[in-house]
């Protein structure tokens, strides 16, 4: 191919409208699958369910306190009472998966050094793996793959809050 | 890639949930969409479908978006993916090129008429060079941006360019004599 032909190719590349409106409107079907199910259902309501689980371990810290007559900690509470979360943007997840972490750095600081150090180590593992699948998510977000992957390291995190709570758990025979 | 002033404010909102927001992100960018669809699978019914799709995968992966990138290079992405997905499970039947439509193989460059079956000529090459040009050639992506999008290399993405546009210029009767 010439110059000439390349040029006025590429003048009839540049002519053809970037736009082009579809034949019929395509957003009540959109519409239609989008409310079909819950937004970004699957990993939101896993991980939902991952922290429901961290919250019922927290939930028996609940029933201690009530037993023992004793102040319930907010944070406790907090957690307790999101039982159910939509999305990642929902206050009420966002909220109590913030209590589930603070509550567990509460108890991990009650933990040995080389605990400690094990488990942040593994921490650190598991949200680096979480981190780099979403960013493969961003690159690729209809992979189902990555969603699964993404959604099974959102929940290791919340089950390692929980076994830390778990194991830190006071007993009511101490008091 | 080209650039346009994106709704920021609006994005947020539809990350946030908002579905009325959403819709005005679709108002906005689905011509676009459909446009790029339509000219990577070359059929009109596979174009809405994916178009669609794009929509509905970029609802549910919003939360995700990273401002890193333009939302309408993100929601590309996602398009060109659900093209080539939808492709592996479907072959085309190129609707736009069907002989029945009468696609001229060549123009006659003597007749002063221009060339107007750009569209159907595009539709009318092969799969991995009419995706190369599409991208680069009518929608300005790199070679690096098309060849990612793809998932070819991109001396390969280049070869298909070299080999869509000459293909085009002989069916459009561009050829010197």
């Amino acid at each position: 191919m010439n110059d000439r032909q390349s040029d006025s190719l590429d003048r009839l590349l540049a002519n053809l409208p970037r736009d082009m409106a579809p034949p019929g409107n395509l957003w009540p079907g959109v519409a239609a699958r989008l409310s079909g199910k819950s937004r970004r259902a699957a990993p939101p309501m896993a991980l939902a369910a991952a922290i429901a689980i961290a919250a019922a371990g927290l939930a028996s810290l609940f029933t201690w306190a009530v037993l023992e007559n004793r102040s319930v900690p907010r944070v406790i509470q907090t957690v307790a009472a999101a039982s159910s979360f939509d999305e990642p943007h929902d206050p009420k997840y966002l909220l109590a998966r913030n209590s589930v972490e603070r509550t567990f750095r509460e108890r991990l600081a009650l933990l040995e050094p080389a605990t400690r150090a094990k488990i942040e180590a593994s921490l650190a593992v598991i949200r680096r793996a979480h981190e780099e699948i979403r960013k493969a998510l961003a690159a690729d977000p209809q992979s189902a793959v990555l969603e699964q992957l993404w959604e099974s390291t959102g929940r290791d995190e919340l089950d390692l809050y929980d076994s830390v709570v778990q194991a830190t758990q006071p007993s009511t025979t101490r008091i | 890639m080209e650039s346009s002033d994106e709704p920021t404010d609006t994005i947020a909102a539809a990350a946030a949930g908002d579905m009325a927001a959403f819709e005005r992100l679709y108002r906005q960018f689905s011509p676009r969409i459909y446009g790029l669809c339509l000219r990577l699978t070359g059929q009109r019914e596979a174009a809405e479908d994916c178009t669609q799709e794009s929509f509905v995968a970029a609802w549910r992966a919003l939360a995700r978006f990273e401002r890193r990138s333009r939302f309408s290079t993100w929601l590309h992405q996602i398009a060109v993916n659900c093209v080539l997905s939808r492709r592996k499970g479907l072959r085309f039947a190129y609707e736009v090129a069907e002989p029945a439509t009468g696609l001229p193989e060549r123009a006659d460059p003597g007749s002063g008429a221009p060339p107007l079956d750009v569209e159907r000529a595009v539709a009318a090459l092969p799969e991995g060079a009419r995706h190369v040009l599409v991208l680069v050639g009518i929608y300005g992506y790199s070679h690096a941006e098309a060849a990612g999008a793809l998932g070819i290399a991109e001396g390969t993405c280049k070869a298909q360019l070299h080999r869509a546009r000459q293909l085009l210029s002989a069916t459009l009767g561009l050829e010197t004599s």
